[in-house]
């Protein structure tokens, strides 16, 4: 297949900044749950040690 | 930003590569995880690329089960090693990276050439990590997960030792972040740390994990190197 040969060749010259950037990777952006996603959470646990709980409640503006 | 197509390719060797490791450590296909994968040309430099980015867990069947190396993956693994060592200036991830394979190697009695027997090589520092808040420290340990092995004795395992707590927040963020890979390499570290608080939950907690991330190999392969962490020792 063309495309694989041509990323074969391009591989034969392989970088080392892409090596590095997968050893050493910047956390990514978090992507945080909702509440009710949250109480499904704690559902899931099945009623024994909690992993994770609803976050506190925050006044809502105006 | 788009991807170049040989990041993209070392990317999904990096991905098959875990998925064997992982085949090998749910007792499944030994044969294919030890098969020898190309080793020239373009094809050779992209394996021993990924393997150089697995790291140690390449190995992580023979540490942990004592599944012999296929011979083939063994010198792709010591190619790996040789063909891409740390720049001066990498980061420190990437140093530990490179010892903790030559260090598995060294586990296998089989040292790199000019290596005398029995020497451990310099361990590196780990100053950046007790300096580190916890959710670096989280991160950092997760991507530093090939070193957390039971009986494991450097720097790095001896700050995560020193710091159960803060792994164990970091564990509980990563989750929430949605982050699997880095929740399923501290999950890894956590089973093997004394003082991990009961009301997290791990076990639960991996089962989430694995039920939401599972399907990335490189989660899986933590939650299978924690899942057998327990009863694991190392050569």
């Amino acid at each position: 297949m063309p495309s694989t040969d041509k990323a074969l060749d391009e591989a034969a010259g392989i970088d080392t900044v892409d090596i590095e950037a997968a050893l050493d990777p910047v956390e990514p952006d978090g992507v945080f749950r909702d509440s009710r996603e949250c109480a499904g959470l704690a559902l899931h646990s099945g009623g024994g040690h909690m992993l994770l709980s609803p976050p506190t409640p925050r006044p809502k503006k105006g | 930003m788009e991807q170049s197509s040989t990041s993209a390719l070392l990317q999904g060797t990096v991905l098959d590569l875990a998925s064997d490791v992982v085949s090998a450590l749910r007792g499944g296909d030994h044969a294919r995880a030890g098969g020898a994968p190309t080793t020239d040309g373009a094809g050779g430099n992209i394996a021993r690329a990924a393997v150089r980015v697995l790291g140690a867990d390449a190995l992580l069947p023979t540490t942990l089960l004592r599944v012999p190396p296929d011979p083939g993956r063994l010198a792709v693994f010591r190619e790996a090693v040789t063909a891409h060592p740390p720049r001066a200036d990498a980061a420190p991830t990437v140093v530990w990276s490179h010892w903790a394979m030559t260090r598995a190697l060294r586990r296998l009695d089989d040292p790199l050439p000019g290596a005398p027997a029995g020497d451990e090589g310099t361990e590196p520092g780990a100053g950046w990590l007790e300096d580190a808040g916890w959710q670096s420290l989280t991160h950092q340990l997760a991507v530093l997960a090939p070193l957390a092995l039971p009986g494991e004795e450097c720097a790095v395992s001896r700050v995560a030792r020193s710091r159960p707590v803060d792994v164990a927040r970091g564990f509980v963020r990563a989750v929430r972040r949605r982050d699997w890979q880095q929740a399923a390499g501290a999950g890894r570290w956590l089973t093997l740390l004394d003082g991990v608080p009961d009301t997290l939950g791990l076990e639960t907690g991996l089962d989430f994990v694995r039920l939401m991330g599972g399907s990335d190999p490189r989660v899986a392969l933590q939650l299978e190197a924690a899942r057998l962490m327990p009863a694991g020792v190392l050569l």
